[in-house]
């Protein structure tokens, strides 16, 4: 909401500038958005009349003219402006005056005439941003007159209010904060209070959700455009004048912040119902639209239809037209739910229905009936009825007990009795009783205050938080199975980050396709589009994105891993995932040979990652889509992800001119699978012994096979097994081409002695004849 | 023989004095000292020496083979310095490093991290919720009312089941104490999501920190100090902090905080939220528990919550968040 300075200061003399008043606001609570300066107060500037104009003798650009500053002697002001003619009245600096930039104008010459003065450009003054020639006054502004007559200086504050505080949504309210955190007296504005009388028949309250109805008549007025100081009012923030009745409507909802509604009383047929919408109903708002109303609507109605939605808006054909001479204002209270849900269902967004559904003042009600009624005859003429009807109750202030220990135990300060009294009755709170607990009659317009935490809350605000202390101190708090999965997670990150991967973060919210390759994706009700329409069900898909992305930009090699949350019906787990494709090492002045990523580095980064060893990778026959070859990663019997390369299909459709290989860990049974610091191994006393064997195979026997079949000879004094070389010959020419050679290193060792060239060999052979038995393989020797 | 071996040791000197590399003083020391060298030749003498001159001679001869012995070391010594020296001083230096690249914790990651360990010093467990929530745990519970403009489906994601993708991390103040009895102490990293157009200030997932501190006697010194010290410690001891009244449905009283530190460019910036917990929430918290062990006569307590995407976003100057997201290797290595 806009506030004017001007306006502020009918209530409260306050001249403190305007950055003082910016840290008041937020001291307060109230948020401020931004500070416009407006207006020209400036000191010898003045209204000035061009009686004559020519060319200046030794300036093509330049003009020399007379004009009139009002002191009876014409003055001789150079000027390069084109836009004016004789006759028009103009801002002019008199020498002495100084514009904004600190740009002081005093007489001089220019190009050899004499200069008693400028004529100004509203830029010049600061009244536009940019300007094209001298700023034409009008007609009748009066000739060496100040221009601050011209431009009235006004600071307008655009304030963000809190739903908590309906009281800031005026002028008054905020002049009251003003007033509270300045100890300037407040001076409210000289309110008659109106003599009240029951409406009887005229009003009837037939719905629960309008607690108070009052209604005023003034005849014979005369409707049509606003008084210059009510437009400027109502214009100053950011409003426009429609005439004068409604004007004053307007003008008082911004002063006092009780939202009225005038009727034409002549298009009023009977008496004024507060009801409830019948089914269906149809309800043409002043906006021209019609609307069906229900019975979750709250209307004004006459003995024949709705003339208002109750709070929101008037209708059409019964509000103030320039034929309209007796009004009927509209003052009331009607219930926030029901003005909020009428406005955001229909889409009907007032100023009225912003303050009914933050709740009014409702010991304002009257009174700004009062207020309205004595503009309007003043600017509209008329005469208003003595008394102002109403109907329904009348609201009841709450009284709030406060104990003064929770006081003081909450904010930790030693306030006194005194202080806690002080604070809360400089904010307009009545004490009931009082002792060392005390009781507190709340204002309507702080009637959102009901407890007593809301009155420990305006007691920390007028103390202020520098009285607080800063407490460090606190119950150490036992760590959790989420503190366990955080630090199992950030230990992940920081090995891949050691392995070359880059963390990357990716949306959550998915389209369709990506959403496809794991299983049915949870699905959103109200996406912002459909490339973000289901929640992930992998995060390799938006890796995948990433990938591509950083392929486009031209990286030669990615590496890029995520941790994160996927969503399934049956709900939400973490993953580890990481992708790769491209060079596996950059290139370097040392030359050598390089590769691309491809599924067996991935494996061999996994294991290391991930402190696996051969047999905790088992190939699956029918890789799910995106892979084309996947194996499943076990830990301790547990699964807890997969492996694989990307199908080519998938790759071509990534741009991809390698491998994109890629793993995905289930953090959940990865962390299941984990076993905690167990005691050592001890370390072997005697030296193992090694043969290498090399075995002729057929192409297609897997190298997993031949380590089983190894393994499940039960040797006891094999250690372990591993490959280091395959060879094949596609020529035939040192190998039969449907043959590889497959060369395995085996190591002996026994805990207790070092083992004799005779054993292992005697081993050796024995492993070399169950492989031949098994898989009927030859060697090479 | 005195003469001689005095003959003896002066050329030895002299020659392995100009020895100049390895060969020329293996070559002075089988010269002397070989099998046939010429101290070894001198020593074959001694058995024409008289016997009682023998031990004088043999002392002559030993002190003879020990200085020459320990010139030859000299020597070896200064050869395989000079050797040393010239090793390194032929390396070109300034060719560049060649080590495999490791990879970048994200930045939103290195904050939260930082945040966490300042939290976890002072105290506070790290607690989770889920990202899918009931309207109860996101709403309802933290004191929303039913027709709250936040609630609408203009701003927040909904599933078709009436569950939603949670607007804030405050929902794990809720999960928390539907679980854990007082005390609890917790900090809540995660996800949060609001329906809002992407574009360079906004995304429709952000990540946030929340937190929460319920005792007995906890009070609002407890909020400024603890938020005090965490700033201080993220961005140095010259912070300025601000604690300006605001308004949140869950907390009372409630504050906005304004942090101005040289980190994020000297001027005011709003970074978190927090207040004492609103009655009414753990009024809630004990319809749901069935007990009063949240009774709010009983305990009282904190809650805190910052957005870590803009604070990232302004410590490193990044002039758009959507990089945060875009994952480009270029961006990502920065950090």
């Amino acid at each position: 909401m806009k506030v004017s300075l001007n306006w502020l200061r009918d209530f409260v003399d306050c001249q403190l500038p305007a950055s003082e008043l910016e840290a008041l606001f937020r001291r307060a609570g109230l948020e401020v958005a931004s500070v416009e300066e407006r207006g020209a107060a400036f000191d010898k500037v003045v209204v000035a009349q061009v009686l004559e104009s020519a060319q200046h003798p030794n300036a093509d650009r330049l003009s020399v003219c007379k004009v009139d500053d009002g002191s009876g002697t014409p003055r001789q002001i150079v000027c390069g402006a084109k836009n004016y003619k004789v006759g028009d009245k103009v801002p002019l600096a008199l020498p002495g005056a100084v514009l904004p930039g600190d740009f002081k104008i005093k007489t001089g010459k220019l190009r050899g005439v004499e200069s008693e003065g400028m004529m100004c450009s509203a830029k010049e003054l600061k009244l536009a941003e940019d300007a094209d020639g001298l700023l034409i006054l009008p007609a009748d502004a009066v000739v060496g007159s100040p221009i601050a007559d011209q431009f009235p200086t006004d600071v307008l504050f655009e304030l963000e209010i809190t739903p908590n505080r309906p009281d800031w949504l005026s002028h008054l309210g905020v002049a009251r904060e003003i007033s509270v955190f300045t100890g300037l007296p407040l001076a409210t504005p000289g309110i008659p209070a109106p003599a009240m009388a029951p409406a009887g028949p005229a009003v009837s309250i037939e719905a629960d959700e309008c607690p108070y109805y009052t209604l005023r008549r003034i005849r014979g007025v005369k409707v049509g455009p606003s008084p210059q100081w009510l437009a400027d009012r109502l214009i100053s923030i950011g409003l426009r004048p429609v005439n004068n009745v409604v004007d004053v409507t307007n003008y008082v909802l911004f002063e006092l912040g009780q939202p009225l509604h005038a009727f034409d009383a002549a298009k009023i047929e009977g008496a004024l119902h507060i009801r409830r919408a019948a089914e269906g109903e149809i309800f043409r708002a002043l906006d021209g639209k019609d609307y069906t109303l229900g019975e979750d609507y709250l209307v004004v109605a006459d003995d024949r239809r709705p003339v208002a939605l109750a709070g929101v808006m008037g209708g059409e054909d019964s509000g103030v037209s320039a034929t309209t001479t007796d009004i009927l204002l509209e003052s009331a209270v009607f219930e926030p739910s029901f003005v909020r849900r009428a406005s955001r269902t229909l889409g009907l967004i007032s100023d009225s229905s912003y303050r009914f559904e933050r709740g009014v003042d409702p010991e304002m009600v009257a009174s700004a009936s009062a207020r309205a009624a004595e503009l309007i005859v003043q600017v509209a003429g008329g005469v208003a009825d003595e008394i102002v009807l109403e109907a329904g109750t009348h609201w009841a202030r709450t009284e709030i007990p406060l104990r003064h220990a929770r006081v003081r135990s909450l904010l930790s300060v030693e306030l006194s009795d005194q202080e806690i009294e002080e604070a809360l009755s400089g904010i307009g709170l009545e004490k009931s009783c009082g002792g060392g607990d005390s009781t507190w009659s709340v204002p309507g317009f702080r009637h959102e205050l009901s407890r007593e935490v809301d009155l420990i809350e305006e007691i920390s605000r007028a103390i202020g938080i520098e009285r607080i202390p800063s407490l460090t101190a606190g119950f150490f708090s036992p760590s959790s199975e989420p503190d366990a999965a955080y630090d199992f997670v950030m230990a992940s990150r920081h090995a891949l980050v050691g392995m070359g991967f880059s963390e990357a973060r990716t949306s959550t919210l998915v389209s369709v396709a990506e959403a496809a390759w794991f299983g049915p994706a949870v699905e959103l009700k109200n996406p912002f589009g459909d490339d973000q329409s289901r929640l992930r069900t992998s995060l390799l898909p938006g890796l995948l994105a990433a990938l591509k992305r950083n392929l486009d930009l031209g990286a030669p090699s990615v590496r890029l891993f995520e941790c994160g949350r996927i969503f399934s019906a049956a709900g939400e787990e973490s993953r580890i995932t990481m992708v790769a494709t491209g060079a596996l090492s950059a290139s370097d002045w040392r030359g050598g040979t390089r590769r691309n990523w491809d599924i067996f580095d991935l494996k061999g980064a996994v294991a290391e990652f991930a402190d696996l060893s051969d047999g905790d990778f088992v190939p699956l026959p029918n890789p799910p889509l995106p892979f084309g070859a996947a194996l499943e990663v076990f830990k301790n019997g547990i699964r807890i992800g997969i492996l694989g390369t990307l199908h080519p299909a998938e790759a071509r459709r990534l741009d991809a001119a390698a491998d994109i290989v890629s793993a995905e860990f289930h953090t959940g049974a990865w962390m299941r699978a984990w076993d905690a610091a167990g005691a050592m191994k001890p370390l072997p006393k005697f030296p193992g012994s090694t043969r290498d064997i090399a075995l002729i195979a057929p192409l297609g026997l897997a190298y997993g096979d031949v380590r089983a079949a190894v393994l499940a000879q039960n040797e006891p004094l094999l250690e372990s097994v591993s490959l280091f070389d395959l060879f094949t010959d596609p020529a035939g020419k040192n190998l039969p081409a449907d043959r590889k050679s497959l060369a395995i290193s085996l190591t002996f060792r026994a805990g207790e002695r070092t083992l004799t060239t005779e054993e292992v060999n005697a081993t050796t052979d024995r492993l070399k004849a169950g492989l031949k038995e098994r898989l009927g393989v030859d060697f090479r020797e | 023989m005195e003469h001689q071996i005095e003959v003896l040791r002066a050329e030895a000197l002299e020659v392995i004095g100009a020895v100049t590399d390895a060969a020329t003083l293996d070559a002075a020391r089988v010269r002397f000292l070989g099998k046939s060298g010429a101290v070894t030749a001198l020593s074959e003498g001694m058995r024409h020496v008289a016997k009682e001159d023998r031990p004088r001679f043999g002392k002559l001869l030993n002190d003879l083979r020990q200085s020459v012995t320990s010139a030859l070391e000299v020597q070896e010594i200064r050869l395989l310095e000079e050797a040393d020296a010239s090793a390194a001083a032929s390396l070109d230096l300034s060719l560049p490093g060649t080590f495999a690249a490791t990879g970048t914790l994200h930045p939103l990651t290195q904050l939260m991290d930082r945040a966490v360990k300042c939290f976890r010093r002072m105290g506070f467990s790290i607690a989770d919720g889920p990202d899918i929530e009931t309207e109860w745990h996101c709403f309802d519970a933290l004191n929303t009312p039913p027709d709250h403009p936040a609630r609408n489906e203009q701003d927040t994601f909904y599933l078709p089941d009436g569950r939603l993708l949670r607007s804030h991390t405050s929902t794990v103040q809720i999960r928390v104490m539907e679980n854990t009895p007082p005390p609890v102490r917790i900090i809540a990293p995660g996800a949060a999501y609001r329906r809002d157009e992407v574009d360079a200030t906004h995304l429709s997932q952000f990540t946030q920190m929340e937190g929460l501190y319920v005792a007995e006697n906890v009070s609002l010194a407890d909020p400024k100090g603890t938020l005090e010290f965490f700033f201080r410690e993220l961005f140095g001891p010259d912070t300025d902090l601000q604690f300006r009244p605001h308004f949140f449905p869950f907390t009372e009283p409630s504050y906005e905080i304004d942090i101005r530190t040289g980190a994020l460019g000297d001027r005011w910036m709003e970074l978190a939220g927090c207040g004492m917990v609103d009655p009414a929430v753990f009024e809630a918290i004990c319809d749901r528990r069935g007990d009063r062990v949240y009774d709010p006569e009983t305990v009282t307590g904190f809650a805190f919550g910052f957005g870590l995407d803009r604070l990232a976003m302004n410590l490193a100057k990044i002039p758009d968040i959507r990089m945060l997201v875009e994952n480009d290797l270029r961006f990502l290595r920065q950090f």
